[in-house]
């Protein structure tokens, strides 16, 4: 309903704007004139408008969509310093789709490069995912929340939705799952991003539901793999044999990965804080030293496979692996 | 499936497409010759995981992953070694002696107190137990707890002898513990590599000492060690003797010889075991040599006690956990050493001495004889146990 109401008043504005591009408002006096001619804000209130048709927002005008008097001063604030060329089309796409004024606002303040986007590329963008199966209600929500998704290009969209599609087999809705609650999974590189499914998947034994339930995305590889490996050494985790068992019941992916360190620690892996934090520092420091040691070993591959066998089992060794291929 | 992943794949471009082939399916046929099927490192973990977790309940969770850690070392420093500023050097980077800093605090702690506390078994206690009576010659440098520094490799001085000794800073316990006075001769029945030994002789305390170990390639590392860390001129004094024979040997031939007898048994190493692949002791050749770990360690005890003077110290000390190797040993020793020998052995409690370290290291509680450190992930050292026992006939 509330788009409704906004696409009328947009057909207004967009008459307003090229029939006459001086706002005409009778209602807003200190910043408006009624007269066809530059306006020029009053001095006294700071700020300045200069006129070029079609192409710049004006105070009257984001007064009009609802901004009260200090979010409208701070809007055009952004988009002069942006100078970006077609701010009233971006804030088109915007109001298009049903946000109100203040949440446009922290919008602008969270990634002001909003300013500077086509109108038409971001409307494209935007019909982009709503393809992509993310619904009205979500779709706000995570533009909300995650601005700078606007600035990634449809191609890139597509590109991880391939990736996750394709090489990771998650089904279409649990892609969309997967953008709606991990947004920051757009910008990752992919490698990455696939590096850490196969961790959850091989090295975990989780499969694709769960790891949706579970919000994997959210967590930077590192501490996915030092919570993991914590319970791990501590025997509260096994990774499934090929059969898919264990010998004992691992906690489910949601509760080790969804939860506060405190709830971690205190529910899950039942440990201190001070051990969870020395062993963090321990796990940083081994995985930059097999980094090291991949860059090393890759050169030199028949000859010492025994000793990076070697090391490599000290590094991995930690926990039933009752099946290696 | 399969668990270590890799993100380097190898291109395999055949026909029209580009193939990613993850790297563990690359036809490599000498990896696939050396990979075992199932890893002894695996096996000893498994074993640990069914006794330990019965034995020391809550407390395994955090043992295993600390054992599954890195651990921590302490440089055991050389005062042979002519080196002027090897402790501020390593001060300076942050490490302390914690010997010296637990006895301090220990010492002001003890003339405070007024009374006895109860003890735990019948035997009287007298005053002089209760004071930290140990070889302040002994320095062992560690990183504060939760701090996982690491130390260079020492270097030599201009004699060519090392400044310090890397070990497990919870090895130089059993030598403390043992109390080695001016004077003493010293028997160290399983003396290779030869951290524990080089730490006997830190006290300067020692009139002669005999080290030894069964297999002779050990034996020749001790001799190395002793070679890098002590000067010419100490080792022609012939106040070491080294031999290579079985330890079950000396207590026959060389009965109540010694004032002091550390037996510090071959075991199943577990740190080492849940680490190390290469010669674990829990792989399935071995299998018959690692049941009868107890019965040798027994006989060892007991060689060790023949070998013990009248009043003398013995410390036996391993590096498991296992009831079986520690607790169950010592009391066996006992019994047949009375039965059997008619030897009378005393267990010297060790409760003050645990206290005095319970800062540095993590001992357990309440163990029905000796004292055991645990590894922690703050105080990552250990597994040891030791036992003190005193002879009284």
């Amino acid at each position: 309903m509330g788009t409704h109401v906004c696409r009328k008043q947009m057909l207004r504005w967009m008459w307003r704007w090229s029939v006459c591009p001086v706002a005409v408002s009778r209602g807003h006096m200190p910043f408006c004139s009624t007269q066809g001619e530059p306006h020029q804000v009053n001095p006294s209130h700071g700020g300045q408008v200069t006129h070029r048709p079609g192409n710049q927002l004006s105070l009257c005008s984001l007064l009009e969509m609802g901004f009260s008097e200090t979010q409208a001063k701070e809007m055009h604030e952004g988009a002069t310093k942006s100078r970006g060329k077609h701010v009233p089309s971006v804030m088109t796409a915007l109001l298009l789709l049903g946000l109100n004024p203040s949440s446009i606002l922290k919008i602008m303040q969270k990634c002001p490069e909003v300013y500077s986007l086509k109108g038409a590329d971001l409307q494209q963008r935007i019909d982009h995912l709503r393809k992509m199966g993310l619904v009205e209600g979500s779709l706000q929500r995570m533009i909300s929340h995650y601005p700078k998704i606007m600035l990634l290009p449809v191609k890139r969209v597509n590109m991880v939705s391939r990736l996750l599609r394709e090489k990771c087999l998650f089904t279409i809705h649990q892609v969309t799952d997967i953008l709606r609650d991990s947004p920051e999974v757009l910008e990752e590189d992919l490698a990455q991003l696939e590096y850490k499914f196969q961790y959850a998947y091989f090295r975990m034994g989780v499969r694709q539901p769960e790891m949706v339930k579970a919000k994997l995305f959210r967590l930077p590889l590192s501490e996915l793999r030092c919570r993991h490996c914590f319970l791990e050494r501590r025997g509260l985790y096994q990774t499934p044999d090929k059969k898919g068992q264990t010998l004992i019941l691992n906690p489910a992916l949601k509760d080790v990965l969804c939860v506060s360190e405190e709830n971690y620690l205190t529910q899950v892996a039942m440990a201190t804080a001070e051990e969870f934090h020395v062993f963090r520092k321990l796990m940083a420091r081994e995985q930059e030293e097999k980094g090291r040691e991949d860059e090393y070993s890759s050169d030199e591959d028949e000859e010492d496979k025994d000793d990076v066998l070697h090391r490599r089992k000290h590094h991995w060794n930690t926990g039933y692996k009752k099946d290696r291929k | 499936m399969a668990a270590s992943v890799l993100t380097r794949f190898c291109i395999n471009k055949s026909k029209d497409s580009i193939r990613f082939i993850q790297r563990r399916y690359r036809v490599k046929t000498k990896w696939a010759a050396t990979r075992p099927t199932f890893p002894a490192t695996e096996l000893a973990l498994h074993n640990f995981d069914t006794s330990y977790s019965i034995q020391l309940r809550d407390l395994w969770p955090s043992i295993r992953v600390a054992m599954l850690s890195e651990q921590k070392y302490g440089a055991l420093i050389n005062s042979f070694s002519s080196a002027p500023n090897v402790i501020t050097e390593l001060e300076a980077q942050g490490c302390k002696d914690f010997i010296s800093i637990d006895c301090t605090r220990n010492e002001v702690h003890q003339s405070s107190l007024d009374s006895m506390t109860p003890h735990r078994d019948s035997t009287e206690l007298d005053p002089a137990a209760l004071q930290p009576s140990m070889s302040p010659d002994i320095k062992c440098l560690v990183f504060p707890k939760g701090d996982i520094s690491r130390f260079n490799p020492a270097r030599p001085d201009s004699s060519g002898i090392l400044g310090y000794y890397l070990l497990d800073a919870a090895s130089v316990l059993p030598v403390l513990a043992l109390d080695v006075q001016p004077g003493h001769t010293v028997l160290d029945l399983c003396a290779a590599p030869g951290g524990k030994t080089l730490a006997l002789l830190q006290t300067h305390s020692v009139n002669h000492l005999w080290a030894n170990d069964l297999s002779g390639s050990r034996t020749m590392r001790l001799r190395r060690t002793l070679q890098s860390y002590l000067p010419k001129e100490f080792l022609e004094e012939n106040k070491i003797h080294i031999t290579s024979t079985d330890g079950r040997q000396l207590g026959m031939t060389e009965e109540k010889s010694f004032e002091r007898v550390l037996v510090d048994v071959p075991c199943t190493t577990d740190r080492h075991s849940a680490m190390v692949e290469e010669n674990n002791i829990f792989k399935r050749s071995r299998t018959k040599e690692r049941q009868k770990l107890p019965l040798l360690q027994t006989q060892l005890l007991l060689a060790g006690i023949q070998a013990t003077r009248r009043g003398g110290n013995i410390v036996y000390s391993t590096c498991s956990l296992s009831q079986l190797q520690n607790e169950c040993v010592v009391q066996q020793a006992i019994s047949l050493a009375q039965q059997e020998l008619g030897i009378t052995m005393q267990v010297q409690d060790l409760r003050w001495f645990a206290q005095c370290f319970s800062d540095t290291f993590h001992f357990a509680p309440q163990l029905s004889v000796g004292e055991l450190v645990l590894p922690h992930l703050c105080a990552n050292f250990g597994p040891i146990y030791m036992c003190k026992l005193q002879r009284m006939n």
